[in-house]
């Protein structure tokens, strides 16, 4: 079975992956299930704040969490990520990005370039 | 070990760019330039020494912005073809601050991956002011520049998901 890579789901993992907070939650997942509260030990961040960062990673399908009581456990999910095991799949992005500044910063240089070949 | 995969491990992006040649290749090859585009978003690259011919010396130095203040890395590299406006082909690979290339394993990665990618770059001219740029980049994640942060991360992680998928 060949998984089609949505380019939206792969940007929003990325995202979530670029945080050193959010790559240490998902180090801790790893390891195991663990509640919000848990999470937070090791941050010196609020509760609210670290589960800000939950949501971000819920939202890239890299966690999911637990809908039972009051202590919805987070498990890591391995999905979004088996979508970037390959090297090139998880560094065509930051080239993609690269290129769109590219493109960006060439409009920039337009008006520029217009007064020196002006004749 | 090698990847046995390693042959699809490769990126190669084709993008169209409504620019002439000549200032694409300017894009790469003038550090005043490559420095505008080339680092991620929250990046800076406050050093880019490029010497651009066959042999050349290439030293790239990035500047991320993290909750730990900021942290710098560094990629060299030659320049292994230099074809004006037409084919650019360097190596690239994780290095000190005096710019000596590190090992996977002093570059926290682990053993066996490679030191070096290669990043090569083929120029179109279009003939009506646009470029045709296919740019192929290939080489083992660890060691990957971009990767970086998120290589150590990601491979625990990818232990993971082997162990997952195994049950």
């Amino acid at each position: 079975m060949t998984a089609v890579i949505d380019d939206d789901r792969l940007n929003e993992t990325f995202a979530a992956l670029a945080n050193s907070t959010r790559r240490a939650i998902l180090a801790r997942l790893a390891e195991g299930e663990a509640t919000v509260n848990e999470l937070a030990e090791p941050f010196d961040l609020t509760l609210p704040a670290i589960s800000k960062h939950i949501k971000v990673l819920e939202r890239a399908g890299l966690v999911v969490q637990g809908k039972r009581a009051q202590f919805r456990p987070c498990t890591l999910d391995a999905t979004a990520l088996e979508e970037i095991s390959t090297w090139a799949e998880r560094y065509r992005p930051v080239w993609e990005a690269r290129f769109d500044r590219m493109d960006d910063y060439l409009v920039g240089l337009r008006p520029q370039r217009k007064a020196h070949s002006a004749r | 070990m090698t990847d046995e995969n390693s042959s699809q491990d490769a990126v190669v992006i084709e993008r169209t760019f409504n620019a002439p040649v000549a200032l694409i290749w300017q894009l790469w090859t003038e550090p005043e330039h490559f420095k505008a585009w080339f680092g991620p978003a929250g990046a800076t690259i406050p050093a880019a020494n490029m010497d651009v011919r066959v042999g050349g010396a290439r030293l790239v130095c990035m500047e991320i912005d993290t909750p730990g203040g900021p942290m710098q890395m560094r990629f060299t590299g030659d320049f292994l073809e230099v074809e004006a406006r037409k084919r650019l082909v360097y190596t690239e690979s994780m290095a000190d601050k005096h710019g000596n290339v590190l090992s996977s394993s002093q570059a926290g990665m682990p053993d066996g991956h490679p030191t070096t990618t290669e990043v090569t770059v083929e120029f179109e001219d279009l003939g009506d002011g646009r470029t045709k740029m296919v740019m192929t980049h290939s080489g083992i994640p660890a060691d990957s520049p971009g990767a970086g942060g998120w290589a150590m991360a990601f491979d625990k992680l990818a232990a993971l998901v082997e162990a997952q998928n195994a049950q």
